[in-house]
């Protein structure tokens, strides 16, 4: 369980508050999706969520962050590692680049975490199977397509069996073969149970995996509901954020007359 | 994957760990995953490429050092035909450390002989070209330097074409070097090819836009510049991204890591190695206490 | 502070000590002059008793901080994560300028230290020095058998160390920092100052080492007229260099222009000093770049090979380490301000950073 309880941010040698007042729970297993327009905040609040904003990058932390009750202030960047893990948009920043094969650099993060080989081994194994990638074990990481290699560092962040998974825009620098394949791999992590926190612009790529979205503009949660009602609620385009396809077409739709028939996801 | 295989042994400790977590018995690795482990080592082609790492690097560095400490002609070919040559030989590679060797040491070499050979101070004058006297002295202090340099050369050829830096690496890591220090290390390695890259990739941009990389120097200054600068600054840049993504994989936790593979190393490679540092010491040593003259 | 300016004090006692102590028992060995060589065998262990001093100035700074506190934190505070990120990122600078444009342009110029540069000013003087003494042995022993490599860069090892340090400590002192729209006649007075404490350099650490040579700018020798042409190509440079300056100070008014030549020329002059007995005695003086005819001219016209290659030095390397001060200076300021003030010396090196 993480729970942000009244939680301000600022970053260091900035006056201005990134984030506003935050009170924010996400359930062990809880698939949540975060939405909100261009510098509303939520790269940020990804950060505070990890701990590493302000344990790495520094700043002013006002409220707590706690995992499973315990709080993360004072925690050192390598150990909060082990309790929550954040993968970011660019996946060439992202590959450690000491690494000669996907299956080392999957690896990495548990053999950081100073787990003994056999360990390592079974939880790398595991990573890649959750995300389809067994077969790219061999492949240089360095050369593979955009969508190949953050499905590699998603596995990366995953093989340290982290009890929540922060996802900062996924899906923001691929193409759309790239998306699919990740969204798809998202898809299949949901069904494992991990908890996941994916932020994203991409809403169709949200509508068919989260139980419940949260939406922030301009360092301030608006919307905490439901995915279904969540992604249909009017505030969502108010705030600058395109509603899924779904919803629109069925909006679409409406307006004609027609009503929306049921699409299994 | 034929040819990687029993030469390499798994060493694996096995250890309790609370960081494993509520997970209750600890995992055993099975034999197909050592098989597995192993096969991410660098395979090895020819028995001198199997020796450890430190070997091949104190080889390379005794016959570095000796060649300065002993000087003048017969120390740096001693060295050359006693250590580089059976090396290169043993790892089949003689005609490819000998032209790496050569390409490195020719414009230096050139350099040493047209300076040291017409404008060292000496008596004996062979013959005039303009206002330079080509000197005896001359053309044997180029000859000592040329041999000195070509041996050291051979050396460093020799061990760059044997050794995987990501194994020397991996091998001091277990020695017990750092983690961080490894890591640092290993991305060096890893970013100048990839910097390489992404220049070329940049010059063939901008000479798509027409910006001149041939030339005289000023355009070739002004052609260097903007391909320079893209360079860099994105390399910088990426830092702070880097280090994020790094940091969520918990580097920089304090303490030692088990490592997917690691290399052997023998009871008679640790003394060969003695061997060659106290060779090298009696070396620097001797002459300086008068037990040994110095090698013409 | 006090603590850390005693550990400083000791380091630099022990150091100083060390190096005299080392140098006399060096030349006690053999003060004769080798007819190989041409040089008094006591030089050849300058290197080795310098980077012993050093290594045992370290040693004493570190133990002295140890002892008292029990911690090593002010040099481990240098080497956060993203300066190990970034010191890669600046060997391969240090390796592809040096190697590419250093090589390429066939100018006297090695411009292979700007990465080291940059990590002093932003990390500290330890990791400048680590970043410095890296580069140089990767660039020789890791990238031997490919077209990066050179196999000459190790000896000098012991001066990128020095570079790197020299930098940590301008950039501790504000000396990397951009200071625009300062006045006029604070502009003014700043420029003498610097202009004063380069002619000082010039008078008493470089001029000193020509006056030996026996040579004269407008000779009627041959040979004179060769090294007259060299001298005045370098001249020139000089001088276009200076006017671009000094127009960048002036449009600008950034006075922190005036400070960045000042370090670099610092750091060149005694770059020159360490490096000429290490070329001189290590590959006879040549180093397969420009620099090598300006050696033999030297050489031609008097000088012994040692003092042809302090000639040489103290003549390149104050124009080399003040061009590479003044890209690293240029490259700080195209960075934001967000990307230097979160490394650990960073706000000190680069200003503080506006809210």
């Amino acid at each position: 369980m993480l729970v942000l309880d009244g939680v301000s941010y600022r970053y260091p040698g900035y006056a201005r508050q990134v984030l506003l007042d935050i009170d924010l729970t996400l359930g062990d297993g809880e698939i949540v999706g975060l939405v909100g327009p261009n510098e509303a905040g939520k790269s940020t609040l990804c950060l505070v969520l990890s701990g590493l904003a302000p344990a790495s990058v520094g700043g002013v932390l006002a409220g707590t962050v706690t995992i499973d009750g315990e709080t993360t202030a004072g925690l050192k960047s390598y150990e909060l590692a082990r309790l929550i893990g954040l993968v970011f948009q660019n996946p060439n920043t992202q590959r450690s680049g000491v690494t000669a094969t996907v299956f080392e650099e999957v690896a990495l993060g548990p053999v950081n975490l100073g787990l003994p080989v056999a360990e390592t081994v079974e939880r790398t194994r595991w990573a890649m199977a959750a995300l389809r990638i067994e077969d790219l074990a061999e492949r240089d990481p360095a050369r593979l397509s955009g969508g190949q290699a953050q499905l590699v560092a998603i596995a990366s962040i995953l093989a340290m069996r982290p009890r929540h998974l922060v996802l900062d825009e996924p899906t923001a620098q691929l193409d759309p073969e790239g998306t699919r394949l990740v969204a798809e791999a998202l898809r299949d992590l949901a069904s494992t149970g991990t908890a996941l926190l994916i932020a994203e612009h991409k809403t169709d790529v949200l509508a068919r995996i989260c139980q419940r979205v949260v939406a922030i503009d301009a360092g301030r949660i608006v919307l905490d509901a439901p995915a279904a009602e969540g992604f249909a609620d009017s505030r969502l385009p108010a705030i600058g954020v395109e509603a899924p396809a779904v919803v629109r077409i069925g909006a679409a739709l409406g307006e004609l007359g027609v009503a929306m028939p049921e699409i299994a996801p | 994957m034929s040819g990687r295989s029993a030469w390499w042994r798994a060493d694996v400790v096995l250890k309790p760990d609370e960081a494993a977590g509520p997970e209750t018995a600890p995992a055993r690795l099975s034999e197909a995953d050592t098989a597995y482990l192993a096969s991410l080592a660098p395979a090895a082609i020819s028995r001198y490429q199997r020796l450890n790492p430190l070997t091949k690097a104190t080889l390379a560095t005794v016959t570095t050092l000796g060649a300065f400490v002993l000087g003048g002609y017969l120390g740096p070919l001693l060295l050359l035909v006693g250590i580089v040559l059976p090396g290169a030989i043993a790892a089949h590679l003689l005609r490819r450390v000998v032209r790496v060797a050569v390409l490195f040491s020719l414009p230096i070499s050139i350099s040493v002989a047209l300076v040291s050979v017409f404008t060292r101070a000496g008596s004996t004058v062979l013959f005039n070209l303009g206002p330079f006297d080509a000197t005896l002295e001359g053309v044997d202090f180029a000859a000592q330097i040329i041999v000195r340099l070509f041996t050291i050369a051979m050396a460093l050829a020799l061990f760059g074409l044997t050794t995987e830096p990501r194994a020397f690496v991996v091998d001091l890591e277990r020695r017990g070097l750092s983690p961080r220090v490894a890591f640092a290390a290993a991305a060096t390695l890893e970013t100048i090819p990839l910097m390489v890259e992404r220049a070329l990739a940049i010059q063939a941009a901008q000479r798509a836009r027409g910006l001149d990389t041939e030339g005289s120097l000023s355009a070739r200054v002004r052609g260097v510049l903007p391909l320079v600068a893209p360079v860099i600054l994105s390399s910088l840049t990426e830092v702070e991204e880097r280090s994020l993504a790094l940091e969520v994989r918990s580097f920089g936790r304090p303490g030692r890591r088990d490592l997917l593979w690691t290399l052997p190393d023998t009871g008679r490679e640790r003394a060969l190695r003695w061997l060659l540092v106290a060779a090298l010491v009696v070396a620097l040593v001797a002459p300086l206490a008068g037990v040994m003259p110095r090698l013409p | 502070m006090a603590s850390k300016w005693f550990r400083v004090a000791v380091a630099v006692v022990v150091g100083a000590v060390t190096l005299v102590v080392g140098m006399a028992a060096a030349g006690s060995f053999d003060t004769t002059v080798d007819p190989n060589t041409g040089l008094v065998a006591g030089s050849n262990a300058f290197m080795f008793v310098l980077a012993v001093a050093l290594l045992l100035a370290f040693i004493a700074y570190a133990g002295v901080e140890f002892a008292t506190t029990r911690r090593l934190d002010s040099i481990t505070s240098q080497f956060d994560t993203r300066t190990i990120v970034l010191i890669p990122i600046a060997i391969a600078i240090n390796i592809v300028l040096g190697q590419t444009v250093g090589n390429a342009l066939k100018i006297p110029l090695y411009l292979d230290s700007v990465g080291t540069i940059l990590v002093g000013a932003l990390a500290g003087p330890i990791p400048g020095a680590l970043t410095g003494l890296l580069a140089n042995l990767i660039w020789t022993f890791v990238l031997a058998g490919t077209p990066f490599g050179s196999a000459f860069a190790w000896p000098f090892a012991i001066v990128a160390a020095e570079i790197g340090l020299l930098a940590g400590v301008f950039g501790y002192y504000g000396f990397f920092r951009s200071r625009p729209n300062t006045s006029i006649p604070t502009l003014v007075g700043g420029v003498v100052v610097a202009g004063l404490i380069l002619l000082g350099l010039a008078a008493y650490g470089v001029l000193p080492f020509y006056a030996k040579g026996g040579f004269t700018f407008f000779g009627t020798n041959p040979t004179d007229s060769l090294f007259t042409i060299i001298a005045y190509g370098i001249g020139i440079g000089l001088i276009l260099a200076l006017v671009a300056l000094t127009i960048q100070l002036f449009v600008r008014r950034d006075l922190g222009v005036a400070f960045i030549v000042v370090a670099g020329a610092i750091c060149g002059v005694i770059s020159a000093l360490i490096s000429a007995p290490i070329s001189a005695f290590v590959f006879g003086g040549v180093t397969g770049s420009g620099s090598d005819i300006l050696v033999g001219a030297f050489q031609q016209a008097g000088s012994s090979l040692i003092e042809a290659v302090f000639q040489q030095g103290l003549l390149q390397d104050p124009i080399d380490k003040t061009i590479e001060f003044i890209v690293a200076f240029l490259l700080l300021q195209t960075l934001s301000r967000r990307f230097s003030a979160r490394f650990p010396q960073g706000e000190r090196a680069v200003g503080m950073v506006e809210g």
